[in-house]
């Protein structure tokens, strides 16, 4: 389904070597904060592409998973005095739960339906971060809205070299686990589901279920993203939550080539990693994303690894095909 | 209850328009049953209801003696009722043998994937290629076969759950003779070696007089006559003015 | 302090606007088969579009409605034309790109004016009635509104109609005829995008500007649309006018937040129990 295995590993090893490289080339400091982020932003939208991407759904509310995450990391430590260990769990859970929810809902729904009803909720969740009305301690400080929650970290402020090392580490293991799902005997009923729901019906199988299977595995990874995230900047903010995040997973995850995992976590990256590297400002770089989705969208909907794998397969298609 | 499926009173409307107005209908263990009836007459709207795509608003439906009525469309598929569409649904990016690993994954009664090691699936898809004639196109992908092997393929997801009865809908339309014969061939041969029954829809009369064993047919949403498919020839006239086969 | 009736005229004013949007939004569902999410993006265009001018020392609302009309008619056009008529019978492409103008939107307004709320004056009002307040732009609002609204009903009745609605109701049959049906799918997307301008450029006295003001009105018309069907415009203009007031009216009594929230709680509960919505719209696979 996705290129053979071996070459795509191959890759993945080459390309992790080059970043485990990178830092000693003696890059600033700024720089491999960028591409800390970068390496959790890649890990969120390839999390984004199991459920929108292999399964097909159309999920515009994706930051609902990573901002639970995140703001649970925040609270749970900051206010309630939890352990960091113990808030990450706990955010797993609360942002995998919230993922069961949505799966549940998206069971009966058809595609633009359960894209509206990701979008109002991922909105919701935005405005009740934002509201500071809601997390206001008691004491001398007022947490919440546009500032954000602090997560109370236990070890002071991390260096960048941990930082990223920390967050490349996360970044291959998931890529290497989404890769392993996306081609298991799941991945293969999701690509089904997102072929053509009635026909899989026919075939057996119970959407409702794995839609809603789709949506916990990637609102897990999308928490793990966020519990990382919520390590490394050290603050939950309302931005966690917002719409733009969400698109940002749906349009990376659209340039990249929906359903081949990789094409989305590289396109996140180096789209990431060169725009703010480059030092754009937030809405410039938004506002290219977005014009980079319609073009990708109106003329290579399939995306740059999508593209690719639909020339090997077309290439594969002779009767005497090696066995796979 | 002899009878392999049996359809009771299946009233179904949308809106104003009622569609099916009360069909009983029954198909027998190792029967083929043939479904008559012009353009419009409710024949893919009974497939519907009979698959469990669309619920009925009135009557109910009983497989092998069990109420199936509510039950969804996988649910009827593990259960062994499996159908074709009329429009084939080939995934886009699918090929031949993932689309047919799905429906074998899925297929079985009790939970769906049941432990197999994968050589134990594989030997299984093979057989299943082989016996719908698709071994040699098996890594095309699903979506780029002929009308032929796209019928096959249909063939092929339905017999993967080792069906008791498949609903055939307009399965035989617009083919070219060759196409048409293996298809019929394959009908004969999965009837004869495992049993399976069959409820043939088309607006043919020729193929439903060659295939069936009993024909029945339909018109405004109800059934007007049941009867042998050599006595369709004297019922056609009334018929005659709509379709005629290729 | 403003008295209770004040809130409820303004949310009367307000709610026949967005009938306006709603209405706009019901025929890009019917005729072009998309559900847009770029729709509010027009609405913020007209308010924008008013407020330049404004700064121009431009007042007159026939002025900016015109201008606004013509530029998101043309925007509107080229959208359709370009990207939703091809890319029509993929929802994915249609429901992540049209959220994606929204945002190109959105980016681009907030570099042009900043992301700080900006609004234009109010004026002098038209009436003073019982100490309640009628203002110049919900007087014309309400008249405009109901005015295109009517207009729109009158024409998909009458004969020039007939094209659009069989479009909508058999789309095959329209083809067979000899319809240039992309054409009018376009030209429709058009129309109904020059109509949430116009609202935008009615509604923009009245309200705080910023780069994502459309998410509001979109949310309400997907509401509107999604709850009384695309046919009745009757049903579309009192449910437009019923949420108007109750989002004016939760806005007055807890905070403007809230009025976002409560939206977006009611469109949740209605794709939650009410999931067959629109289905029979859609392209695709019929289910």
């Amino acid at each position: 389904m996705i290129f053979s295995p071996r070459s795509t590993t191959g890759a993945l090893a080459l390309g992790t070597g080059l970043l485990l490289l990178l830092p000693l080339a003696g890059l600033d400091h700024f720089l491999l904060d960028v591409l800390a982020s970068g390496f959790l932003l890649a890990a969120y939208v390839g999390s984004w592409d199991i459920v929108g991407g292999v399964a097909g759904q159309i999920c515009l509310g994706h930051a609902l998973f990573f901002g639970t995450a995140t703001y649970s990391c925040a609270l749970l430590t900051s206010l309630a005095g939890w352990p960091f260990a113990a808030a990450a769990a706990a955010a797993l859970l609360l942002s995998t739960t919230a993922a069961a929810v949505v799966g549940t809902f998206s069971g009966r729904l058809k595609g633009p339906f359960i894209a509206l009803l990701t979008l109002a909720l991922g909105e919701l969740a935005h405005e009740v971060a934002l509201g500071q009305t809601f997390f206001s301690p008691r004491g001398a400080y007022s947490w919440g809205g546009e500032g954000g929650i602090p997560v109370a970290l236990p070890w002071g402020s991390p260096s960048p070299w941990a930082s990223y090392y920390g967050a490349l580490l996360f970044l291959f293991l998931s890529t290497w686990g989404m890769t392993r799902i996306a081609r298991s005997k799941d991945g293969l009923i999701w690509t089904a589901i997102s072929g053509s729901e009635l026909t899989a019906r026919a075939s057996g199988v119970d959407v409702a279920r794995h839609k809603r299977r789709a949506f916990l595995v990637a609102g897990l990874l999308a928490g793990a993203a966020g519990v990382g995230f919520a390590a490394h900047v050290g603050r939950a903010t309302a931005a966690d939550f917002s719409l733009e995040l969400s698109f940002q997973a749906a349009t990376f995850a659209a340039i990249g080539g929906r359903g081949t995992i990789v094409g989305p976590v590289l396109a996140a990256l180096l789209l990431h990693a060169l725009f703010q590297g480059a030092g754009i400002a937030p809405a410039a770089r938004v506002l290219l994303y977005a014009l980079a989705l319609l073009l990708v969208l109106r003329f290579f909907p399939a995306g740059v690894a999508g593209t690719l794998r639909e020339r090997v397969r077309e290439r594969n298609m002779v009767p005497e095909g090696a066995s796979r | 209850m002899n009878d392999l499926l049996l359809a009771e009173r299946i009233e179904k409307s949308f809106g104003p328009t009622r569609v099916l107005r009360g069909i009983t209908l029954s198909v027998g263990r190792e029967e083929v049953v043939g479904l008559f009836g012009p353009n419009g007459a409710g024949k893919t709207m009974l497939a519907n209801v009979l698959s469990g795509l669309i619920p009925p608003d009135r009557g109910r439906i009983l497989f092998e003696g069990k109420d199936i009525t509510r039950l969804s469309m996988d649910a009827r598929f593990r259960a062994g009722l499996a159908r074709t569409f009329q429009i084939p649904g080939a995934y886009p990016t699918l090929t031949v043998v993932e689309s047919i690993r799905v429906a074998l994954l899925c297929g079985e009664a009790g939970q769906e994937g049941k432990r197999r090691l994968p050589r134990e699936l594989e030997e299984e898809v093979e057989s299943v290629l082989h016996r719908t004639g698709l071994f040699a196109q098996r890594f095309w992908m699903a979506a780029k076969l002929s009308q032929g092997c796209l019928r096959r393929l249909e063939f092929a997801r339905a017999i993967s759950c080792r069906p008791k009865l498949i609903l055939l809908d307009e399965v035989f339309s617009a083919l070219s003779a060759k196409d048409e014969g293996e298809l019929t061939a394959l009908l004969r041969s999965l009837r004869r070696d495992d049993g399976i029954s069959f409820l043939l829809i088309s607006h043919n009369p020729l193929i439903l007089a060659e295939m069936c064993d009993r024909v029945v047919t339909i018109e405004d949403g109800r059934v007007t006559w049941e009867g042998k498919p050599a006595d369709l020839a004297k019922y056609l006239p009334v018929a005659a003015g709509h379709d005629h086969g290729p | 302090m403003l008295p209770f009736a004040q809130v409820l005229l303004d949310g009367l004013f307000t709610g026949s606007t967005y009938a306006l949007i709603a209405a706009g939004l019901a025929l890009i569902l019917g005729v072009v088969k998309v559900v847009n999410l770029s729709h509010g993006a027009f609405f913020s265009l007209g308010a924008y579009i008013a407020y330049a001018l404004s700064t121009k020392g431009v007042s007159n609302p026939a002025v900016a409605v015109l201008l606004a009309c013509v530029i998101a008619f043309a925007f509107g056009v080229f959208l359709g034309k370009s990207f939703i008529n091809p890319v029509r019978s993929h929802p994915f492409s249609v429901a992540v790109g049209t959220l994606g103008f929204a945002i190109l939107f959105e980016q681009a307004a907030q570099m042009l004016w900043g992301p700080h709320p900006v609004s234009i004056g109010a004026g002098p009002p038209w009436a003073v009635v019982d100490g309640v307040v009628v203002r110049r732009w919900g007087a014309i609002s309400l008249i405009a509104s109901t005015v295109i609204l009517l207009a729109i009903a009158l024409f998909l009745h009458s004969r020039f109609g007939l094209p659009v609605k069989l479009i909508a109701e058999e789309e095959e049959i329209a083809g067979s005829v000899g319809m240039d049906v992309e054409k009018i799918r376009y030209l429709t997307f058009g129309f109904a995008s020059a109509a949430a301008a116009a609202a935008g450029v009615l509604l923009a006295p009245a309200t705080s500007i910023t780069p994502t003001m459309g998410r509001v009105p979109l949310i309400l018309s997907l509401i509107v649309v999604i709850a009384s069907g695309m046919e009745n415009i009757a049903a579309i203009f009192l449910l437009a006018v019923g949420l108007g007031l109750l989002s004016n009216v939760s806005a007055y009594l807890f905070s403007p937040q809230w009025s976002y929230v409560s939206l977006l709680s009611v469109i949740c509960l209605l794709l939650l129990l009410r999931p067959e919505g629109l289905s029979a719209t859609m392209p695709g696979r019929d289910y």
